[in-house]
């Protein structure tokens, strides 16, 4: 093989890995967040000018116009307590109490960080939803089928799922230790 | 074997740049999309108030349901840009600045403003504004100022849709 050949395979070659591995360490966007709490994932140097160009891109990707945190801490969960992605097809249980933030809500997206249509038009559970009596122990059930009683969010069965967590204007009790804070908890009850 | 010495370490060269490259685009390169979607109906400089999330609705990725997004696609390259807020009452809301690098240069939220009205000019370094106006300086021409205003049920945009209209976006 000719010497300009072979440099230019080289070229070609080495783009090509180092644009792969950037389309690859992009992709979890928010669920690789270096703050961890459950089955909660977050980064506190979300849109600023002090982030560092991975998380930069991996948002832009995958949570374009977040909030710094001082107005919005955004938390994802990709997977349940056991570790197991979260599927559309099962039920799951989130339990917890009022977050110690201005407003919080919980959206359930697809996995490429989109709504999804279901029937009931329910895309987010918020602290808004909660009576007097359940600021200190709500209940949550996610899954495909509406509940007989009690808060829902629903999934779509047969696809894969993400959660949001958002908590605007986070107290400064919460901002001391986010990873040590209460976050409502995810537990898978049955699958179809 | 010798002769791969050279190519291999312009592919190793060339990884690194592709990579940082990468990034650089998809942040600089998917902030562009999003900014020509917005301002797709509406234009630049201008307040765009958009319906409310739905999967049918989503002209940015992970839009929460929760909010009625007013967006003004910015560009300065002609002169700086006023953006008018007008908090509705005893709900959250706020502005945030965003530039070209996806970076907050600016954020208040009705809090912060004491609910009320409020005015800030964003402009390149060296760019005129009106005296007396609350700056901005930037170090992009192209973004987006994006307002955000909760909502506790989807319907709630009927009793406040009037009030968010009133903040506003417009070349200087």
């Amino acid at each position: 093989m000719k010497t300009g050949y072979r440099y230019g395979l080289g070229l070609i070659l080495g783009l090509g890995l180092g644009a792969g591995a950037a389309w690859h360490a992009t992709g979890k966007g928010f669920a690789d967040g270096d703050v961890r709490n459950g089955v909660w994932s977050t980064s506190l140097n979300y849109g600023t000018n002090s982030t560092d160009p991975l998380t930069r891109a991996a948002v832009a990707r995958r949570g374009l116009l977040a909030l710094p945190k001082t107005e919005t801490v955004y938390w994802a969960a990709t997977r349940d307590s056991s570790g197991a992605p979260l599927d559309g097809s099962c039920t799951y249980r989130m339990t917890g109490k009022a977050l110690d933030s201005r407003w919080w809500s919980v959206t359930v997206y697809d996995k490429a960080g989109y709504l999804v249509a279901n029937k009931a038009n329910i895309w987010s559970f918020s602290g808004a939803s909660l009576t007097p009596a359940e600021q200190s122990g709500w209940q949550l059930t996610i899954g495909p089928n509406k509940p007989e009683s009690g808060h829902w969010l629903p999934s779509v069965a047969g696809q894969g799922f993400e959660l949001t967590l958002r908590m605007y204007n986070p107290g400064a009790a919460f901002m001391k230790d986010p990873s040590a804070a209460e976050l409502p908890r995810l537990v898978k009850e049955a699958c179809a | 074997m010798k002769q791969w010495i050279g190519p291999a370490a312009l592919a190793l060269i060339a990884a690194a740049g592709g990579y940082y490259g990468g990034l650089a685009l998809s942040t600089y390169g998917l902030m562009e999309a999003a900014i020509r979607r917005v301002a797709s109906d509406t234009g630049m400089n201008a307040m765009r108030y958009g319906a409310l999330p739905t999967p049918e609705n989503q002209p940015v990725v992970r839009p929460s349901p929760d909010l009625a997004y007013s967006s003004c696609p910015y560009d300065l390259s002609k002169g700086p840009v006023l953006i008018s807020v007008t908090p509705a009452p005893s709900r959250y809301s706020s502005l945030s600045v965003f530039d070209a690098r996806t970076d907050v240069v600016f954020v208040r939220n009705d809090a912060q403003a004491n609910g009320k009205p409020f005015q800030i000019a964003v402009a390149r370094r060296g760019q005129k504004v009106p005296e007396g106006v609350e700056t901005v300086r930037v170090d992009y021409d192209r973004g987006i100022a994006l307002v955000r205003l909760l909502l506790k049920t989807p319907s709630d945009i009927k009793d406040l849709d009037g009030v968010r209209r009133q903040s506003t976006c417009k070349q200087i």
